[in-house]
């Protein structure tokens, strides 16, 4: 009786996120809108996953784009190639077997890379996480963008079968098949974010803050530092991957998949989306990583405006993303200096009051 | 073997400029144990300091004369901006103890940091555009001129850290500030000259790049920063001498790894090592160990 209870929300999240499959063509009209909206779900994806290593466990990540990454390439390997060996239209019940394995395959292998990187940098200080991951995400992206084509066997070989600089279309450079509409976008929030809710309340929850504020003191109690630290790592890979699994093959989003999209910069945002709305803050991160995706569609909207396009003829210098950058940084370091909790702090929009906060 | 000759060459001088940014990280660490991931954009706005000065105020002069005011130049733009760095962004945290009692109190210092880094790199692309600017080129052997003021510059930099008060004020508080406070040190100070003196290693180190490479651009520092990281973590962070041998090692292999038909290897050989020494020897070369005690 308690499995089929506990299981009725996923139920209730499916029939939301069905209905918003139907409607959402109806009620906006404008696609990309529409992708505006569903790049917002995924976005809050990434802050989730993001805020499990850098809110609950104490860590800082700094990479997580490269997680991103390797969930959007393998999942658009997997869907392009399934979809090549089994043609058929796109239609949503084909969508139902097809997303899954492309966004669970991304999560899956972002895991897998997760646990190499994690394992040897969380055994130490805090600090090194930071500069291995950094490493990590970069050395990604620059494996993938200078991979040539000419290269002729070994792993160059299978590396430039990604595209390198230009991207991976598919295997026959088409395109990459994007089946996950909003259903599948919105269902994975919904489910995500409950979990990651009861995460945050588990008794693993708990063992996990306990080590962010005393790391010793925990230990003496019996928690395992480094096999905390090391599942929370993982776990955060996981969401990553899935969120960048989803984001390749999303409906009105790019058919190609591109490094220069899992840049430095997107790790920059996931932190600024965490750290603003609140450390730790399952609603926070939500809430920041809709604040952020919003300004970023905002500054595209501006850039696009004949106004900021007779400015930057003026003036070549101005740059409105590197505005933008100088704007969230001055705005990071003035919540660490002021506020450093963040704007929720580690609470949670609409909490019950209960026994412990 | 003239491939191999020059390639081992190239690569000192690589190294020993690697390791004079190295310095500035593993200097800084020592003391607040903080990795400030500014240091490489201090490094990238000493560049520009140098470009600015030499196609400015310096560009009628011969080149013997150009190249050190060229340097002090840079060296004073990168250590204000260094100090001003420690005033803005580091200072209110770390003289709060961290964060204070907020969530995640202990990765406040390294938000703010990274924070400052992205600041400063798109404040670059801002004010200098994203297009490399050219250096002058000057008529004298790089390879030599780098490597024999890099290796001058350290010798100078053992003498400080070990001959004068200032130095043992240094010391004192990389191994315990608050030590160091109680025996009359003024630590802010302390703290601000060593801010000061990476930096200025930093600027030394971009000009020399530049002379090098010939050009400066506003993501420069993160690659050299990452690698200049590595290098200090190679030899041991909080070390030295390690970063100073880390720094040769990295730029040595580095030039080899070019002999070698992948093109894209010295930044993924970067990571292998980093790897590889978290995993076998974490305090690195020239690290000292120890439990961290409650």
């Amino acid at each position: 009786m308690k499995g089929v209870r506990s299981l009725a929300p996923f139920a209730v999240f499916a029939a939301v996120a069905f209905a918003l499959e139907l409607s959402l063509p109806r009620l906006v009209a404008d696609s990309s809108v529409r992708q505006l909206l569903m790049l917002g779900g995924v976005n809050v994806l990434i802050a989730l996953s993001l805020n499990v290593i850098n809110g609950m466990a104490g860590q800082f990540s700094i990479g997580h784009a490269g997680f991103v990454g390797i969930g959007a390439y393998a999942s658009a390997v997997v869907v392009a190639n399934l979809q090549l060996k089994f043609p058929a239209e796109l239609t949503f019940a084909r969508s139902l077997w097809l997303v899954p394995a492309g966004a669970l395959t991304g999560a899956l292998v972002s895991a897998v890379f997760g646990l190499l990187v994690g394992l040897p940098s969380l055994r130490l200080r805090g600090d090194y996480l930071a500069i291995v991951t950094l490493g990590f995400a970069e050395i990604f992206r620059l494996l993938i963008s200078t991979a040539a084509a000419s290269e002729t066997g070994g792993p160059g070989a299978l590396l430039a079968k990604l595209g390198g600089q230009n991207g991976y279309a598919g295997p026959n450079e088409l395109g990459v098949p994007q089946p996950a509409g909003p259903f599948w976008i919105f269902f994975a929030v919904m489910c995500v974010t409950l979990l990651a809710l009861r995460l945050k309340f588990s008794g693993w929850g708990r063992a996990l803050r306990a080590l962010r504020e005393d790391e010793i003191a925990a230990a003496a109690v019996g928690v395992d530092p480094t096999r905390y630290k090391v599942t929370s790592f993982v776990l955060s890979a996981l969401g990553a991957g899935l969120a960048g699994g989803l984001l390749s093959i999303m409906r009105d989003g790019s058919p190609i998949t591109q490094p220069d999209n899992f840049s430095f910069q997107m790790s920059f945002d996931a932190i600024t989306m965490v750290i603003l709305g609140g450390s730790g803050s399952v609603s926070g991160s939500i809430l920041g990583a809709i604040f952020v995706t919003f300004t970023i569609k905002l500054i595209e909207l501006l850039q696009a405006t004949d106004a900021a396009q007779a400015l930057k003829a003026s003036h070549e210098w101005l740059d409105l993303n590197a505005l933008r950058m100088v704007v969230y940084a001055a705005v990071l370091i003035a919540v660490m200096i002021l506020r450093p909790e963040g704007v929720l702090g580690e609470r949670e929009l609409f909490q019950r009051r209960r026994g412990e906060r | 073997m003239s491939g191999l000759a020059s390639a081992l060459l190239n690569g000192l001088a690589q190294g020993a400029m690697i390791a004079l940014v190295a310095l500035g990280y593993t200097m800084v660490y020592g003391i607040l144990k903080l990795i400030n991931f500014a240091h490489s954009e201090v490094f990238m706005m000493g560049a520009y300091a140098g470009f600015f000065a030499l196609a400015g105020p310096l560009a009628g002069l011969p080149p013997l004369a150009a190249l050190p005011l060229t340097i002090v130049a840079a060296m004073a733009a990168s250590s204000a901006l260094g100090v001003a760095v420690e005033r803005v962004a580091y200072r209110p945290i770390l003289s709060r103890g961290g964060g204070g009692k907020a969530v995640g109190a202990r990765i406040t210092p390294l938000v703010t940091a990274l924070g400052m880094s992205v600041l400063l790199q798109n404040a670059a692309v801002l004010a200098f555009g994203a297009r490399p600017r050219s250096y002058t080129r000057m008529p004298i052997n790089t390879q030599l001129v780098i490597f024999v003021t890099a290796i001058a510059v350290m010798g100078a930099l053992h003498l400080l850290v070990n001959h004068t008060w200032m130095g043992k004020a240094m010391r004192a508080l990389s191994t315990n500030v608050e030590a160091a406070r109680l025996m009359g040190i003024r630590t802010t100070r302390v703290i601000l000259f060593t801010f000061a003196v990476g930096s200025s290693l930093a600027a030394l180190g971009a000009v020399l790049y530049c002379l090098d490479q010939s050009q400066a651009y506003a993501t420069m520092g993160q690659v050299i920063g990452t690698r200049a990281f590595v290098a200090a973590v190679l030899g041991g962070i909080g070390s030295i001498p390690g970063a100073v041998v880390g720094g040769i090692l990295l730029g040595v292999v580095g030039e080899l790894t070019k002999l070698t038909s992948y093109s894209g290897g010295q930044d993924v050989l970067t990571f292998v090592v980093l790897i590889a020494v978290l995993l076998w020897k974490p305090t690195g070369l020239f690290g000292r160990g120890g439990v961290e005690k409650v």
